[in-house]
């Protein structure tokens, strides 16, 4: 990579006024460090996939802000404030509802983009520990749609913070925080994680992912065929692309909030299972029925175990899937089998997991 | 009693069944066998004759699940544990039930264990030794209920709608320029 060079401001009469601010912008900013080259398959959609995650995580804390200006995290009051969000006027109905397709969203781009760079080969040397941070910003990111989910607090808010308090028992002396002892509710201790700590993390870890990203660049496409160098484009052109992708984005999530608003469920009454969990956890929800609601940690814990061994099983360096044939194959098990687990659970009746042994 | 207080009430009523239901598994050997019945506390009887009447018309004859809650209704006031329950109430049930009126002893059942819509469900354990105190009339608590999602509606629907499909043309555009 060539230096930067510092540029002497110097006046110039034929640029134009726009030139001429940029120019200005750019001495102090050093925005054309923005330019540096990436390769031409950087730009389809597969590869924009981990950008547009990181714009609706930007998304949901703008909605957020919004949100937690009219939420009450005390169980006393919380779902009566959600409510009152939704039926104060079309304002709030609209956030919320773009708040819930967006996590949506976040969850199934975060998917897709895991699965993109696992089918491309891009995590391998010398990129493993990203694919790490990867894993971990994926865990980030259902931590904040489980915490979100308990958050509206109606009667699949508290079942799901039920499950999560038989998870603490479970984890003996690593689930202390899930207990009653401390003096808050754990609902607002909860908000809390929702609100800063998790977004928090995940600001870091991702900053970390895209710093590495930079550090070691975009991985060769394993698809392009013929001996001549691929093309080399600005890393700003991507950005610009980026940009419009992430207005079809909005454009979409506008049209489902305006159409599609999520419904709002009945205050939470204790000791009922009356309700299955959202879509994204409900893969989980037959494991349940099967042993119990430890069915729940260790399948989770697995899935991630999973996806951290990755890189340390698949390390040839092969990247076309085609040549990483059984890795392909026990991937696609393991997606098959996670719908499956999806459909499966939205066609059983509801069961009772809590107290199974 | 109002359309909607009533619709409130049952609703309430059928949560308290799931509840219960729950409790008679947990205590099938005494609920079920109908041994020592004047052991099992009142509040429990109760709740369960509430989910019996919440629960169960159109499920069973009427005459059937009329039997089974004054079973309950009786058991609720013949129980040597009665925490937390106004028996005044429950005999009231009793006799709505004998006047054929299921509804208004559904209401009274609710009411005897304090239970307006939105109150917390109490655990026979956690029974106070005083009976609730009543709030006449049980206060509008809409809120509790579920609420179906529905469209933003109104001319505000129409333009975010505008917005929506113009910022998707727009990043399309975009999209292809770009590249």
């Amino acid at each position: 990579m060539s230096e930067p060079t510092t540029v002497e401001a110097q006046p110039d009469a034929g640029a134009s006024r726009w030139h001429r601010m940029w120019s200005a912008v750019d001495e102090r900013l050093g925005l054309e460090g923005l330019q540096y080259p990436i390769p031409e398959h950087a730009n389809k959609l597969a590869y924009s996939l981990g950008g547009l995650t990181l714009i609706t995580f930007v998304l949901m804390v703008a909605t957020g802000i919004y949100l937690t200006q009219y939420y009450n995290p005390d169980p006393t009051f919380a779902h009566e404030s959600v409510r009152n969000i939704i039926t104060s006027g079309s304002t709030g109905k609209f956030i919320r509802s773009f708040h819930y397709w967006g996590a949506m969203a976040m969850i199934v781009l975060v998917g897709l983009h895991l699965l993109r760079v696992f089918v491309s080969g891009s995590f391998k040397r010398p990129r493993e520990a990203n694919w790490l941070f990867g894993v971990v910003l994926a865990g980030i990111t259902a931590l904040l749609f489980f915490t979100g989910t308990v958050m509206k607090w109606d009667q699949e808010s508290l079942e799901a913070l039920e499950h999560n308090i038989e998870i603490g028992k479970l984890l003996g002396r690593f689930g202390f925080w899930f207990s009653p002892t401390f003096g808050t509710p754990l609902l607002t201790r909860l908000f809390v994680v929702h609100i800063a700590v998790l977004p928090f993390l995940f600001t870091i870890v991702v900053a970390i992912h895209l710093m590495l990203v930079k550090r070691l660049k975009m991985a060769p496409s394993p698809f392009r065929k013929g001996p001549e160098p691929e093309p080399i484009r600005p890393f700003t052109k991507h950005l610009a692309e980026l940009g419009a992708l992430a207005l079809v984005l909005i454009g979409i999530l506008t049209i489902l909030a305006v159409l599609a608003p999520p419904p709002h469920g009945p205050a939470p009454i204790e000791g009922l299972e009356i309700t299955k969990p959202p879509w994204p956890l409900l893969w989980v929800y037959p494991i349940e029925d099967w042993v119990g609601v430890a069915g729940i940690l260790w399948a989770t814990l697995a899935i991630f175990l999973m996806l951290f061994l990755v890189p340390f099983v698949d390390r040839t360096p092969e990247r076309h899937p085609r040549r990483r044939l059984p890795m392909m194959i026990a991937a696609g098990v393991v997606v098959v089998t996670i719908l499956g687990l999806i459909v499966y659970a939205a066609v059983q009746p509801v069961a009772s997991h809590i107290g199974m042994s | 009693m109002g359309d909607r207080q009533r619709g409130i009430v049952l609703r309430t009523g059928v949560l308290l069944a799931a509840l219960t239901s729950a409790l008679v598994i947990g205590h099938a050997g005494s609920a079920l066998a109908h041994e020592g019945e004047e052991n099992v506390p009142a509040i429990t009887d109760v709740q369960e004759a509430i989910a019996i009447l919440a629960e169960h018309p159109g499920t069973f004859p009427a005459e059937e699940v009329a039997d089974h809650a004054n079973d309950k209704i009786g058991d609720a006031l013949e129980s040597e544990d009665a925490r937390g329950v106004l028996l005044p109430l429950v005999k009231q049930a009793q006799d709505a039930m004998d006047a054929d009126k299921p509804d208004e002893a559904l209401t009274l059942l609710e009411r005897s264990i304090g239970a307006c819509p939105g109150a917390p469900v109490i655990e026979p354990q956690d029974a106070p030794r005083r009976p609730p105190a009543l709030a006449s009339p049980c206060p509008e608590v809409a809120h509790i209920l579920a609420l179906e999602g529905t469209p933003v509606g109104g001319s505000t629907e129409a333009v975010l709608l505008a917005v929506g499909v113009a910022l998707i043309l727009g990043g399309l555009a975009l999209t292809r320029r770009v590249r």
